[in-house]
């Protein structure tokens, strides 16, 4: 049984150390967004343990999170295309700034923090011109809007920064949507989507797109080994009767690798991939499959499947003691060691899509 | 076109009441829309044949039949991008008129070779690309390329058609009606979730999409994003998939009496809505008057769609997750 102090000696030997202003929150592993009985969307803290630290109102429906590196301060993004984004002072849960989407974009509901803390990266649509941005605020200005970047493609989804913390990875998952229509998909015959690592000032560095038969492989969600070794996820948009790999690794300048459990498991995913993790020492890396059920675990060292494990409804995943922790949209939250997945805590809420480790 | 339409007329004498909702689906709403288009497509090519000029009437019924299968989005219709050679829309960056700018800017030889004009982008192939030769002033002066062009999509189209029909005649049909086995669909549930996303899927677009384009917002309406409104058939189109929506919902509510009579009822006030819009190409969502009524005809349907999710999606045993709808 690996202890918390266990568990945040490995977060720090991946160069993530929690402060002490985290702790005076309550000192939460992870923010992850739910539905409450009550009809209320909140914004929660989890610790490791299954416990909820903290639990602060949205206006709305929330997607993911960015928690700042020092300051206890969470910025809550609504679902797409929300233009809203919450900074909350996660000691008080008063709202410490609004980020309102500047008039022709919407947020995709991912941010990170520069690692002094002092910027915010958002992702957006500039729905008109169908272009993905990436949005930039003045985390020391009251989180003012100072400027945005081409994402480098459409559609950017999630993104994180990496190890030199002077590079930003981005998921463009290369589907044009425009809030006038919803969440319809409106050029899929044409989508493109790619990884892109660009510099903070916006400069392109390099750019990844799937071979051609696999170009409509949205790519949505990322995990970041210390190593700056990269795990996307993603949702095939194509012919639903082909189950093609969702799950990938990248490191810089080589070619991706893509990762498939056999047929039959594959199968079960329904195109639909949700939120990715590389375990606590990095050897492992899961996703979440809500549609299917099932989480998938592979070996990273030879891309090898591991196995699958049933959790309904499941779709938060980050590194955990001594594996991952996961979150469901049926309440339950749980470990996943070397052995079958454990609930630890069951909420009265429903999780809502990614946990965000708190660094 | 004939050798598959013969095989199907084969297989339609099998229809009893006995069958399931999936099997009578196949056999009164999907084998029948896309033998229907099939034909449509084959008369195109022909008329396209004997000449370029009065080719709207073949046009026009290509496209009703069309509206009749265009939510049948899985299976025969994705393979090799069938459904967007078909029909490609919505085309937000104008791929449509700058690939057909293109082919007859070069009077690429392309078109005289239906194996080489397959491979042509799904954005100057089809309905709409069809239409853009018909009805724009760009493009609708006659030139013998222009007349090629033409005949090239129609025999294309042709081709696609009667790829799909086939597919589903001679497989994709009893691979839905006897799942387990070598089918894709492992339970019959899985086969009438399959309809049934069909369902959701086609509701959503005729609201997102062929109404929601055009009604842009308030303060910028865009008419210019109708679907077909070059041929004024954005209304129509709008009618036509409720229709054969209709059908497929009250196939799929069969044993459901309750969830079937609100279904019925709800399509009712949608259709009504539309036959009293007398706004063929949503020229009116620019006046305040012509909008609201578009927007109920919006409203409406996304009251099917509401029971739909809530009613009959439990019926068919389409689980309800919170994270597993989200599509996130």
């Amino acid at each position: 049984m690996t202890t918390r102090r266990g568990f945040l000696a490995g977060l720090v030997a991946a160069g993530a150390l929690p402060t002490s202003g985290w702790a005076d929150a309550g000192a939460p592993d992870y923010l992850a967004a739910a539905l409450f009985p009550d009809g209320s969307y909140r914004l929660a803290g989890l610790r490791a343990s299954g416990d909820m630290v903290f639990d602060l109102p949205l206006p709305g429906r929330g997607h993911a999170a960015a928690a700042h590196p020092s300051r206890p301060e969470a910025v809550a993004f609504a679902r797409r295309p929300g233009r809203f984004a919450l900074v909350i002072d996660c000691r008080t849960g008063q709202p410490i700034a609004t980020l309102d989407a500047p008039e022709g974009r919407h947020f995709y509901g991912h941010g990170v923090f520069s690692r002094d803390g002092r910027m915010l990266f958002t992702t957006e649509n500039d729905y008109d011109a169908g272009q993905g941005m990436i949005g930039l605020w003045d985390a020391t200005r009251g989180y003012a809007r100072i400027g945005e970047m081409f994402s480098g493609g459409v559609g950017p989804h999630d993104m994180v920064l990496m190890p030199d913390g002077e590079t930003l990875a981005v998921a463009n998952g290369g589907i044009e949507t425009h809030p006038e229509t919803g969440r319809a998909q409106l050029n899929l015959p044409f989508m493109a989507p790619n990884l892109t690592y660009m510099e903070l000032d916006g400069g392109i560095e390099e750019q990844v797109t799937p071979p051609p038969g696999l170009h409509r492989n949205s790519i949505r969600h990322l995990a970041l080994r210390g190593d700056g070794l990269l795990g996307f996820t993603m949702q095939w948009q194509g012919d639903v009767t082909t189950h093609p790999p969702l799950l990938g690794l990248h490191r810089r300048g080589s070619d991706p690798v893509f990762l498939a459990a056999p047929e039959v498991q594959q199968a079960r995913l329904q195109g639909y991939a949700g939120s990715v993790a590389f375990s606590d020492d990095g050897s492992r890396i899961g996703f979440t499959a809500p549609r299917g059920g099932v989480l998938h675990l592979f070996d990273v060292a030879s891309h090898a499947f591991a196995t699958a494990h049933e959790i309904a409804d499941v779709c938060g995943l980050g590194a955990g003691p001594s594996g991952f922790f996961f979150t469901a949209g049926t309440g339950l939250t749980g470990r996943l060691g070397r052995g079958r997945p454990a609930g630890v805590a069951q909420a009265g809420c429903q999780w809502d899509n990614h946990l965000v480790p708190v660094a | 076109m004939m050798r598959v339409f013969a095989l199907c007329l084969m297989v339609l004498p099998g229809v009893t009441l006995a069958q399931t909702p999936v099997q009578r689906a196949v056999d009164v709403h999907i084998l029948p829309g896309f033998q229907a288009l099939a034909q449509q497509t084959g008369a195109l090519k022909a008329a396209s044949a004997v000449g370029c000029t009065d080719l709207e009437a073949p046009y026009h019924q290509t496209f009703d039949a069309w509206m009749g299968v265009s939510h049948l989005r899985f299976g025969p219709t994705e393979v090799e991008d069938r459904a967007f050679a078909m029909a490609f829309w919505p085309d937000t960056k104008g791929f449509t008129p700058k690939s057909l700018s293109a082919l007859i800017a070069d009077q690429d030889p392309v078109v005289r070779d239906p194996a080489l004009f397959a491979e042509v982008s799904v954005a100057a192939r089809g309905l709409f690309a069809l239409e853009f030769l018909l009805y724009d002033d760009r493009f609708a002066s006659g030139d013998t390329y222009r007349c090629g062009l033409i005949r090239a999509i129609a025999a294309d189209m042709d081709r696609i058609a009667d790829d799909i029909l086939a597919d589903w005649t001679l497989s994709y049909g009893s691979e839905l009606t006897t799942p387990g086995g070598d089918s894709r669909y492992r339970t019959g549930d899985e086969a009438a979730q399959e309809l049934f996303k069909a369902l959701s899927t086609g509701l959503q677009f005729t609201s997102d999409t062929r109404l929601g384009r055009p009604l842009g917002t308030f303060d910028k309406p865009r008419p210019n994003r109708a679907e077909a409104r070059r041929s004024a058939r954005s209304l129509r189109n709008v009618l036509l998939s409720l229709a054969s929506l209709r059908d497929l919902a009250a196939l799929l509510s069969e044993g459901h009496p309750g969830t079937a009579a609100e279904l019925d009822a709800a399509f009712d006030r949608s259709i009504a809505l539309a036959e009293r819009l007398e706004d063929p190409d949503f020229a009116g969502v620019t006046t305040p008057q012509g909008r609201f009524r578009v927007e109920a005809l919006k409203n409406s349907i996304d009251e099917i769609r509401a029971i739909t999710a809530t009613r009959l999606g439990p019926q068919l045993g389409v689980a309800a997750g919170f994270n597993s709808l989200d599509g996130d």
